[in-house]
């Protein structure tokens, strides 16, 4: 997939510029020396940082750099793939997730994902809402519905969709289907909430609806989002990764980050030179 | 001279701007390809054309046979009367004996055809006085064509059709004079005996056949623990002294039902017609031997309308007779329904499951690739070789260990050790599971990544994304997938004659003694049905018009099973089509 040997650009990598923390509430995952190949070519190259607990953190940097492949360790999406080699740790509350005895699907309950492109179910709102819920047998009515409110609610969908809730998911707009995706993943109650380029396939007022409902969500939950839109970036985040070819090049405070970058391809990026 | 030489060489080396050559904008015919589309729709045309000029021929074949005919009574120049319905004509080639024994004007007649002559095929009936069904009636040797009121068309319960007049007819003990077809009193003792007839079946059939059953159970309980306990244990006595208490009562019930019966048959001998066929042979009938009869050359269209729609009736709802060339169909309808819906319900979760675990949990590989070519290829099996298979393995093999172990009592007759329906409905499912797991892997292979993917963020397992998103999602195409089984299997005849299908099953499948479904009875099947009377009846012409009602009921009952499936894969398709507002 990456081959390093073909890429034209300077081989060689500064260690990682790491700018000083400002949450308050301790990390809650650590990347330590983290590496990841899909056969012979490798993806992610000794990644070390921690994602700060309830803080919004945006990965950005150019396609290909790993931000995606990274997002989907963390909560072990990358599994379904065959012939992929993983070395390093990623402790998600002090623990390996990737030690053998990790329960994976307790991991997956505790941190929600947003896809890039909406994958709402092939159900009815309501029963895309409850899903995670169903999963865990849970048949009471009454915390369902409250569930499915509170969850809709906090996804900015409640007023469009509280009217028809039992009309299929798939009738939806594309900005409805992602907020409906991510109502489903509040209602799982998670800890962490991965967002992998959520608005890439929707329109700038979908994609507005979207930011000011992260910004809500901070506080309550840790969110990871991935994005190519630096705007977006600096926009949403309180901490901002820049990646390049599977190497963490610059992390910490997005206004930081940006404004004052310590690295000359960090700067090169941020300002639309490359990208 | 030297600036011109100069100018010559300046000149050469300007370099004149040639035209540039752009690309043609012109599209060959070859090109777009229309060509190629006219030769496919042309072959599509001819492929659409074929399957309904055929299913028309079918059904307009199977849909005139029970059209009542007139009956046309031919006076040969011999003098000799012939009189049957015809069926259809033809021209043929006299052989050069036959041409020099015509008269001279009719052979030069002839010559002028090219030595063809024309000739009509009559159904004659009254097989049993002249041996012969049909008869064909060369054109040259007919002298007069007649179709009188007072010839009557008799459908019998045995022998076939008579054709001929009504001579006199008996009820009880005073004769009717001068019967006709229409007689009211005629037409009600016939209603009369019809339904004593169907007493007698019942008594016989029915209510003699329970007590047997009961009797053959005692014999079996005692049998079964002689084997089991040995013949002088105690369970051995117990069986011996209960059947020895109930049997009296049994036997007592068996005399009883068995004088009935004959006390009805006696009645039954009082009532007879007497026919006499167009050369005024006689035949003495009880009335209740006839099914139907009409004045063939005297009917009203609503006379010919109820006939039609009577003779559909006892296809569908009766039992075959005169070897399946008359009668009904409805233990061979019945026999095909079950047997396809057995067939599916062994077929779908076997088929399902092989390809979920192809699918979503073996790892792919060189072996998972080895299974899967392996399974494409069982469709391509030849189905009588599932037939052989079947009988050897399931009927001779696991049957007659069950036969060993749960049956002892009735050996050497086999039970489960022969063929039978469920034997049948295994092998089809063998034979069509294939298609199955190929549809069901190209569904859940259609399912999107993405959507298993959100179910897993979920928290959900993979047994639970499985359950809850990739399969009914991948509901419609394997519905597809088991419509196609089906419709193989409804019509696949070869292996069943291996494996349980017969000519004539005295019972169904299913009745009304303990345990009711008797699933290694033989049974009855529409297309070994349509084998059967078209090539293996006494009288090939006579069962060819039953051929094509029979093809028909096939065609409508696989259609009708198909178009059920196909409902239920629609309804399943509209949850997942998108808006709903």
């Amino acid at each position: 997939m990456l081959d390093i040997a073909n890429v034209p650009a300077d081989p060689v990598f500064e260690p990682t510029a790491i700018h000083p923390k400002r949450g308050e509430q301790g990390e809650v995952i650590q990347i330590q020396g983290f590496n990841l190949r899909y056969g012979a070519a490798q993806a992610l190259f000794d990644n070390n940082f921690s994602i700060e607990r309830g803080l919004v953190t945006a990965l950005i940097g150019p396609s290909g750099c790993g931000k995606s492949t990274l997002l989907r360790c963390f909560n072990r999406m990358n599994d379904l793939i065959d012939n992929l080699h993983i070395s390093g740790h990623i402790e998600f509350d002090g623990h390996d997730i990737y030690a053998p005895n990790i329960d994976v699907i307790a991991l997956r309950k505790r941190m929600g994902m947003i896809f890039q492109k909406p994958n709402p179910f092939p159900m009815s709102i309501y029963e895309n809402v409850v899903y995670p819920l169903r999963i865990d047998g849970v048949r009471s009515k009454a915390v369902l519905d409250e569930t499915c409110e509170r969850a809709l609610k906090a996804a900015a969908l409640w007023e469009e969709a509280k009217d028809r809730l039992d009309a299929s998911a798939l009738g939806l707009s594309g900005g409805q289907q992602q907020r409906l995706c991510i109502a489903r993943a509040i209602a799982g109650d998670p800890e962490v909430l991965l967002m992998d380029e959520p608005c890439s396939a929707l329109d700038p007022i979908a994609t507005a609806k979207i930011e000011e409902m992260i910004d809500e969500l901070r506080g309550r939950y840790t969110v990871i989002i991935v994005t190519h839109n630096m705007h977006q970036a600096v926009r949403v985040s309180d901490n901002t990764a820049f990646m390049y070819l599977g190497r963490l090049i610059e992390y910490g405070d997005t206004h930081a980050v940006f404004q004052n970058p310590q690295r000359a391809r960090t700067q090169d990026y941020v300002t639309g030179r490359f990208g | 001279m030297n600036t011109a030489t100069i100018d010559q060489a300046a000149i050469q080396a300007v370099k004149v701007p040639t035209a540039v050559v752009r690309r043609s904008t012109a599209t060959a015919l070859s090109a777009r390809g229309e060509p190629f589309m006219w030769a496919l729709g042309a072959a599509l045309t001819v492929g659409i054309v074929m399957v309904i000029g055929f299913l028309l021929f079918v059904f307009w074949n199977g849909l005139v046979t029970f059209v009542p005919k007139p009956v046309a009574v031919v006076t040969l120049k011999s003098g000799t009367m012939v009189a049957g319905e015809p069926t259809r004509s033809e021209f043929y080639r006299l052989s050069p004996d036959a041409m020099r024994a015509l008269p001279p004007a009719e052979a030069e007649k002839m010559a002028t055809n090219g030595g063809y002559g024309h000739r009509t095929l009559y159904r004659i009936g009254n097989y049993d006085l002249y041996n012969e069904d049909f008869r064909w009636v060369p054109d040259h040797v007919v002298g007069n064509i007649d179709y009188p009121k007072d010839v009557i068309f008799v459908e019998r319960l045995e022998w076939g059709v008579f054709v001929g007049r009504i001579k006199s007819v008996k009820i009880g003990d005073r004769d009717l004079a001068s019967p006709t077809p229409r007689d009211p009193a005629l037409l009600a003792a016939h209603e009369e005996a019809r339904a004593r007839w169907q007493t007698i079946r019942h008594i016989e059939r029915d209510l003699i056949g329970h007590v047997n059953h009961d009797l053959e159970a005692l014999r079996l309980d005692v049998r079964h623990a002689e084997i089991i306990y040995g013949p002088s244990s105690g369970q051995a006595e117990k069986a011996r002294a209960a059947e020895a208490a109930q049997v009296p009562a049994l036997k007592a019930e068996y005399d009883r039902l068995t004088a009935e019966a004959a006390r009805l048959k006696s009645i039954d001998q009082l009532n007879a017609i007497t026919l006499a066929d167009i050369a005024g042979k006689e035949k003495v009938l009880p009335l209740s031997n006839l099914v139907r009869f009409y004045p063939a050359n005297d009917l009203s269209f609503f006379d010919k309308v109820s006939i039609y729609l009577s003779r559909w009736g006892e296809f569908l709802s009766d039992e075959p007779r005169e070897a399946n060339t008359e009668g009904g169909v409805l233990p061979a309808i019945f026999g095909t329904v079950a047997m396809t819906l057995l067939m599916v319900l062994v077929v779908a979760p076997i088929g399902v499951i092989t390809a979920l675990y192809l699918r979503e949990y073996a790892k792919q590989g060189r072996l998972v690739s080895i299974v899967r070519i392996s399974v494409n290829n069982l469709a391509g099996v030849p189905s009588i070789v599932y037939g052989v298979f079947g009988l050897g393995f399931f009927a001779y093999g696991i049957g007659a260990h069950i036969d060993d172990l749960f049956f002892p009592e009735r050996l050497p007759a086999p039970t489960f050790g022969t063929g039978g329906i469920l034997w049948s409905a295994l092998t089809l499912a063998l034979l069509t599971v294939p298609v199955v797991i190929v549809a069901t892997e190209e569904a859940l292979a259609a399912v999107p990544r993405s959507m298993r993917e959100g179910s897993l963020a979920c928290g959900a397992s993979k047994w639970q994304t499985i359950k809850n998103i990739v399969l009914p999602r991948a509901m419609p195409g394997i519905m597809t997938g088991i419509i196609l089984a089906m419709a193989r299997g409804a019509g696949e005849v070869a292996p069943l004659m291996l494996v349980g299908v017969v000519k004539l099953a005295p019972t169904l499948p299913f009745d009304g003694y303990f345990p009711y479904v008797h699933l290694e009875r033989s049974f009855m099947h529409l297309g070994f049905h349509i084998y059967d009377v078209g090539f293996q009846s006494r009288n090939s012409e006579a069962g060819k018009p039953m051929v094509f009602v029979t093809t028909c009921l096939l065609i409508g009952v696989i259609a009708f099973l198909n178009l059920a499936a196909i409902v239920i894969r629609s309804r399943l398709k509209r949850r997942f089509a998108g808006s709903q507002f």
